[in-house]
């Protein structure tokens, strides 16, 4: 356990907090420029979930809603459902809905509506609408429904041949697939309309022409990289960063680690030096990660050890009379990925095994970097191994030691080795306020204001 | 829009208004103790951990450790460790130096976002170490309440939750009672055996979206107990007994201050500002620049109102003249109250601080034109989100959002002479 971890959490959620709403009143009005580097070429939140979650969110956030939120501190609140409950035995949920909310094809959303919406996310849920509410069956418990139900896989989306409608605070004016996304105030949205008239979204812009959009005061939020964050702070500019919930790890391919592969995996853990790559590659960002979760988030992460020792690398490799020679693959257009399975592979060579990185193909070992999906650590495990390929956990109760035995257990399977867990960065100009980031690292564009006035 | 008619339980309500007790003065003191009255209690997670570690111990020696990985004061760690060891000793472990142990007990006391997770980690020879836990429900930490010199304002905190509060309202009665305005109702709470009890609660029915920053305004009346104010509606109790609440849509003209100076101002149904607007007028002037908020400042044969308009500029209306004032720093709310203090008459006035550092609230005058700070700052722990005069005239009611909690937090503030 990092004894900084939740200090800075701490801090950050202060800042957080506190941008998000200035002493100054909100001002209407204006157009917010943001840039992305995904290229997404559909606003289907079935489509968006293919990018990472930080992303998916964000667009899908703009056009459409979930039944249910989660506030900063992880607990779930009313969107288009304003009360649930669920049965004992959490299998069967019941959630009524919002009266009056309507689509932006001007249709109101109804129980079928959303019925179908769900359905179409969740092929083996059983779901009755009814009245002014929906039911929801499982064919197994899962007390972190609700939760999972605030992810944006869920958002409720009405589909019709050739168009998708949603209900959320924005629709769409200009949309131009993998280039650009425009986007104008819901004047009817049920949670009161946007402050800004509108936002652009350049979409596929590398991260070098983001931060010369921002210097130009061309852009009023881009995505920052959590190893430039520091040096982008340093330098005068306005940098936002989440809590840490993105994961770097690595994925050991082969499904059944043999007892001989466990004994090398056990090896490379030891040998790899997540201080000296965290100074060195991450400027001084993020975490180094014992667990799949961190430890804001679970409370226990600590348990899971994170240390560099060579002597102890060396004995285990030594258990084993020859170690095959290892391919780790990274993603060819991640930067940071490829800097630190370089150094990943050094250190290995040291505890004398032979990882050799490469950029196409699938390796035997595979770097991997993604965003949690959910501040509920229940929701997060479950869909960081779905996504990752990785056994699913059964989590039939909202309990931490429950959930520490089922992330030991996917930890002692071999299957994965944690490395980091990096923050979200945003650079913002200095027009932006009541910038509302959670947590989550997702933005929330409705809540933003933009100064007309120069400070 | 369809009128609600809610039927309150206790008629007697009406009196209410007129009726003064000593209670009302003690109030503060109440409010004071029940904020204070959170105090830790770890007996039952302490009791249980000694369980779940003695079930895997059995009655044995042990070496005990208790390491503080979260947000606990030194005190509370010191106090669940004595408490922890007083438990296991109880269960039938005996606590000796680790090389002399059967099995070590590292107990660490983490955190998550909701919770407290305390962690006991068992090492026995030469096993696998066996891990378990429990958690519990994180409290929520007491807000400081810190007193500028000079002229002092004081902060007594009246009401805190989860939904936005527009506007609280004091009724000094016997017993006291809170009345809090959120977006979707109000509610009507009660003092009874010190603690706050909800006694009515009035869901507040409107055909449009609310806009964001939603802004209301309560306004205890002499003739009926409570009228409240918002965006394109307006709501009153009603003016005979039973109780009752009704709404409707409406353009009425919003009162800008208390019942002693009265300006109404049009209040725009869709944003979150005044229009400019103003009914009657000041003097000549029916209309200013919209604006957030405003605050009368008596003088002899005239009222001087200050008004925080939404360009940023603060101005001074006096009926003949619009003047603007050179941008003091100040936020979006201000709020006039008259007192014994002073010249009498002051400005409650948040600060622009953007986010940088929690809200403050300071008090001026206004000898002449340019405003006097007579107060230090007083924090308000977050972000403020309304500030309102309060039907005496005498206080204001501020609203903030607290940083750590999240949670909205009304206080009453009031000023006191300087010594």
């Amino acid at each position: 356990m990092r004894h900084f971890a939740l200090p800075l959490l701490a801090a950050s959620s202060l800042v957080l907090v506190g941008l998000a709403q200035a002493a100054r009143r909100p001002q209407y009005g204006g157009t917010l420029h943001t840039a992305i580097q995904t290229a997404p070429v559909s606003l289907d939140p079935a489509v968006l979930v293919q990018l990472d979650s930080v992303t998916s969110r964000n667009l899908s956030s703009l056009l459409f809603d979930t039944l249910v939120t989660m506030d900063d501190l992880g607990r779930i609140r009313p969107a288009l459902a304003l009360t649930w409950q669920g049965e004992p035995g959490s299998q069967r949920w019941q959630f009524r809905l919002r009266r009056g909310v309507a689509f932006d094809d001007g249709s109101l959303l109804t129980p079928s509506a959303v019925a179908a919406s769900l359905r179409a996310a969740n092929p083996t849920w059983t779901i009755y609408a009814l009245d002014d509410s929906i039911t929801i069956e499982l064919n197994s418990a899962n007390p972190s429904l609700a939760a999972e139900l605030t992810l944006p896989k869920n958002s409720i989306v009405k589909r019709l041949p050739g168009k998708i409608s949603g209900t959320g605070p924005f629709r769409v004016s200009d949309w131009q697939p993998g280039k650009k996304l425009v986007v104008a105030a819901n004047e009817d949205y049920w949670r009161g309309r946007p402050f800004v008239n509108s936002a652009e979204i350049a979409l596929g812009t590398s991260a070098r022409d983001q931060l010369m959009l921002l210097e130009l005061g061309k852009a009023d939020l881009i995505e920052i990289a959590p190893e430039q964050a520091r040096r982008t702070a340093m330098e005068g500019r306005r940098v936002s960063e989440s809590a840490p919930l993105g994961l770097v790890a690595l994925v050991f391919t082969h499904q059944q680690p043999s007892s001989e592969d466990q004994k090398l995996l056990d090896a490379l853990a030891l040998s790899i030096d997540r201080a000296s790559i965290k100074t060195v590659l991450l400027q001084g960002e993020g975490d180094p990660a014992g667990g799949i979760l961190p430890n804001w988030m679970t409370g226990y992460e600590f348990l899971f050890p994170t240390e560099f020792n060579m002597q102890a690398a060396q004995q285990r490799r030594a258990e084993v009379p020859y170690a095959p020679a290892w391919t780790l693959s990274y993603d060819p257009s991640d930067s940071l990925g490829r800097l630190i399975a370089e150094r990943v592979a050094l250190n290995v060579k040291d505890a004398g095994m032979t990882l050799r990185p490469i950029s196409t193909g699938s390796g035997d070992l595979r770097l991997v970097r993604t965003a949690l999906a959910s501040p509920n650590p229940e929701v997060a495990l479950a869909a960081v191994t779905a996504s990752l390929g990785l056994p699913q956990p059964a989590l039939t109760a909202n309990n931490p030691e429950e959930l520490y035995q089922s992330e030991n257990a996917l930890l002692q399977s071999h299957r994965i080795i944690p490395l980091f867990h990096l923050p979200v960065n945003y650079g913002l100009s200095t027009a932006v306020r009541n910038w509302g980031e959670r947590r989550t690292g997702a933005w929330d564009l409705s809540d933003i204001w933009l100064a007309t006035e120069k400070p | 829009m369809r009128n609600a008619v809610i039927i309150l339980r206790v008629p007697q309500m009406f009196n209410l208004l007129r009726r003064s007790s000593r209670l009302v003065r003690s109030l503060p003191v109440f409010l004071f103790l029940l904020g204070s009255a959170w105090a830790a209690d770890w007996g039952a997670p302490e009791q249980q951990l000694a369980q779940k570690i003695v079930a895997i111990t059995g009655p044995t020696a042990v070496s005990l450790d208790v390491a503080n990985r979260s947000s606990l004061s030194q005190t509370d760690v010191e106090a669940i460790r004595t408490a922890l060891r007083t438990q296991l000793n109880a269960a039938g472990l005996t606590f000796v130096n680790p090389d002399q142990a059967a099995a070590t007990v590292q107990v660490s006391l983490s955190e998550n976002l909701q919770n407290y997770v305390w962690v006991a980690r068992i090492q026995q020879g030469n096993n696998q170490p066996a891990i378990t836990m429990i958690s519990m429900a994180r409290m929520e930490p007491g807000t400081p309440i810190r007193e500028p010199a000079v002229l002092l304002i004081r902060k007594i905190q009246l009401w805190s939750q989860d939904d936005r509060i527009l506007d609280v309202a004091v009724i000094d009665s016997s017993p006291p009672h809170v009345i809090v305005l959120d977006p979707n109702k109000i509610a009507m709470y009660a003092l009874q055996d010190g603690r706050w009890q909800l006694e009515q609660s009035f869901q507040i029915p409107h055909s449009r979206p609310w806009p964001r920053d939603l802004r209301g305004r309560l306004v205890l009346r002499r003739d009926r107990l409570v009228d409240a104010y918002l965006p394109g509606v307006f709501c009153s109790t009603a003016a005979q007994a039973p109780l009752s609440l009704s709404c409707r849509e409406s353009d009425d003209p919003w009162p800008l201050s208390s019942e002693q100076v009265s300006l109404n101002a049009f209040f725009s149904p869709t944003r979150n500002f005044f229009t400019g607007a103003l009914a009657p007028g000041i003097g000549q002037e029916r209309t200013v620049p919209p604006f957030y908020s405003a605050a009368p400042i008596p003088r002899e044969k005239y009222v001087l109102w200050v008004l925080a308009g939404i360009d940023g500029q603060v101005r001074e209306v006096d009926g003949v003249n619009v003047q603007t004032l050179s941008r003091p720093g100040w936020g979006s709310d201000m709020a006039g109250v008259k007192t014994t203090c002073g010249s009498g008459s002051q400005v409650l006035v948040s600060s622009n601080s953007d986010g940088a550092a929690p809200d403050t609230v300071r008090a001026y005058e206004f000898p002449d034109r340019d405003p006097v700070p007579v107060s230090q700052p007083v924090e308000l722990g977050g972000s403020t989100t309304s500030l309102w005069t309060e039907s005496s005239g005498n206080t204001a009611a501020v609203v903030s959002r607290n940083w750590e909690t999240g949670k909205y937090e009304a206080f009453r503030l009031t000023i006191a002479c300087g010594q």
